[in-house]
């Protein structure tokens, strides 16, 4: 009685084992994000889906601060700053980032490498206060660890937290057009996101858009 | 032989304890577990921790688990058995670990993990962990700038085992691999070796003697490949490490490997005890338990203000 009751179990298990497997060829799971490193690309793709265009480009847009603004803020203090206009990243001795928009005059460029930059004069004083990232390879995670919405306990670990910040960068870089020929003493309009470890060192920034005249 | 080992374990684990807890018997103790102290890292990560919990007034239980996580577990008991109040752990295996920092929880132990992460959050009150993959984009920016955007390149590999080796060879060519003028010639695991990659390095140069540069999982294995270029008298291929150890600083000040890139494990240990302290005062550290740490570029510039892993003002 007992051996046939195990049988019925056994045969039970064996069935429902394959249904199992039927289930799984179904088109809607082979949707599913596998949660181990395999679905970083496409929880990535989600996020950057969910967040870049309705989010994180108008939140930069609306926090965007004038140069000067910023620079005054400063002269009182990194923190300060920090706490009523920007965002750190997340962890110890990570960045302040703050979103900053204006308009400058080139006053040298480096163009023949992979990491693109523009160095702006932006208060008329013929110096350069503003290095532009224009690509294709733009460093850093300036734009990521200036949304408060990106945290990093959300992500799987560093690695995918760092796909995000990559994945950024490549839709700002793929975004950036330069108009041919030397940018030397155009006028760049630009907003974008500063990653600042201390006060008084030089503003590179992450552009969300630049434009270029004439 | 596993009662045997585990009986001197726990002699050993109860000497330290012992000695420690002779100064002041009433003390409350931390203990803080970690990987060999070979390792001058794993050292400066015991010695940080240990000089905090003084500071602020715990006698400590120093133990090594060797990257085993069994031993590791065991070690957990016995600190769990010896009335430890907290545990600041570099544990032995992210899956692995797991189930012994659950274990130390179940007893009513909290853990504040350093340097590595462990696959579940919940169990641990703090991982406190190096970035290493932003770490490994800074090696990899200073990297492609010494070589000038172009030129052949190898890489050394860290122990397959060690998932930091994984993080930071991804976080090297999510860098590099965006400039198509840069081709990597070999590619080869040292272990995190000094002599495996002596003889890893001299292979690869026999192989490929247009190499221009060399990029590394850690400074060990990039003071093993330098120790090989010099034999072989190729002291103009560019070197780039990471850990920051005080052999690779003072190859930077004598102008042999060119940078690496410094994780704060001083800073990192201290700032767990304190951590542990707050959350044993106040039930709380107030803060997420997954914090990042991020690293710092060690070049020419800044490599005089290095000392045992920690980077003065």
């Amino acid at each position: 009685m007992i051996r046939i009751t195990f049988l019925t179990a056994c045969v039970v298990a064996a069935l429902s084992l394959s249904g199992c497997k039927l289930v799984k060829n179904t088109p809607d799971d082979e949707k599913a994000v596998a949660a181990d490193a395999s679905g970083d690309d496409a929880r990535t793709d989600q996020r950057i889906a969910d967040t870049f265009e309705p989010t994180l480009l108008p939140f930069v847009r609306e926090k965007a601060l004038e140069v000067p603004v910023l620079r005054s803020l400063l002269s009182r203090g990194l923190d300060a700053a920090g706490q009523a206009h920007g965002n750190r990243g997340a962890g110890q001795g990570a960045a302040w980032n703050f979103a900053l928009t204006g308009t400058g005059t080139v006053v040298s460029a480096k163009l023949d490498t992979r990491a693109r930059v523009a160095d702006l004069d932006t208060d008329a004083d013929g110096v350069a206060d503003l290095t532009i990232q224009l690509g294709p390879v733009i460093r850093g995670t300036a734009l990521r660890d200036f949304a408060p919405f990106y945290k990093f306990d959300d992500f799987r670990d560093q690695i995918e937290f760092a796909k995000l910040g990559r994945a950024l960068n490549d839709r700002i870089s793929g975004a950036i057009v330069l108009p041919e020929g030397d940018l030397i003493g155009r006028t760049m309009t630009f907003t974008g996101v500063v990653a600042l470890k201390s006060a008084d060192e030089v503003l590179v920034m992450t552009p969300i858009s630049v434009g270029v005249t004439p | 032989m596993n009662i045997k080992r585990r009986l001197l374990i726990t002699v050993m684990a109860l000497s330290v304890f012992g000695a420690a807890s002779g100064m002041a018997a009433s003390a409350d103790t931390i203990a803080i577990i970690t990987p060999s102290h070979d390792n001058p890292f794993f050292k400066a990560e015991a010695d940080g921790a240990q000089a905090k919990a003084k500071e602020l007034g715990y006698d400590t239980m120093v133990l090594v688990h060797d990257d085993d996580a069994n031993k590791q577990s065991q070690l957990i008991d016995t600190a769990v058995a010896a009335g430890v109040k907290a545990i600041i752990l570099d544990n032995a295996g992210a899956d692995a670990s797991v189930a012994a920092v659950q274990k130390a929880k179940d007893a009513g132990i909290p853990s504040f993990l350093i340097d590595r992460e462990i696959t579940a959050t919940g169990v641990a009150v703090s991982q406190i962990v190096s970035n290493n993959y932003q770490g490994a984009q800074l090696g990899a920016e200073e990297f492609v700038k010494l070589m000038g955007e172009s030129g052949e390149y190898a890489e050394l590999l860290g122990k397959e085992s060690d998932t930091n080796a994984g993080i930071r060879s991804k976080g090297y060519h999510d860098v590099i691999d965006q400039y198509p003028d840069l081709k990597m010639v070999a590619q080869q695991t040292a272990n995190w070796s000094q002599t495996e990659a002596y003889t890893v390095m001299e292979s690869m140069l026999q192989a490929n003697t247009g190499i221009k540069g060399v990029i590394s999982g850690n400074d060990t294995m990039a003071m093993g490949a330098w120790a090989a270029l010099e034999a072989a008298g190729r002291t103009d291929v560019i070197v780039v490490g990471f850990d920051g150890s005080n052999d690779v600083r003072d190859s930077i000040l004598a102008g042999g490997i060119k940078a690496t890139v410094l994780q704060p494990a001083y800073q990192q240990a201290q700032l767990a005890v304190t951590q542990a302290d707050q959350y044993l005062k106040t039930g709380s550290t107030g803060l997420d338990e997954k914090q990042l740490m991020d690293c710092v570029l060690i070049n020419g510039d800044n490599a005089a203000k290095l000392e045992t892993f920690a980077l003065s003002n």
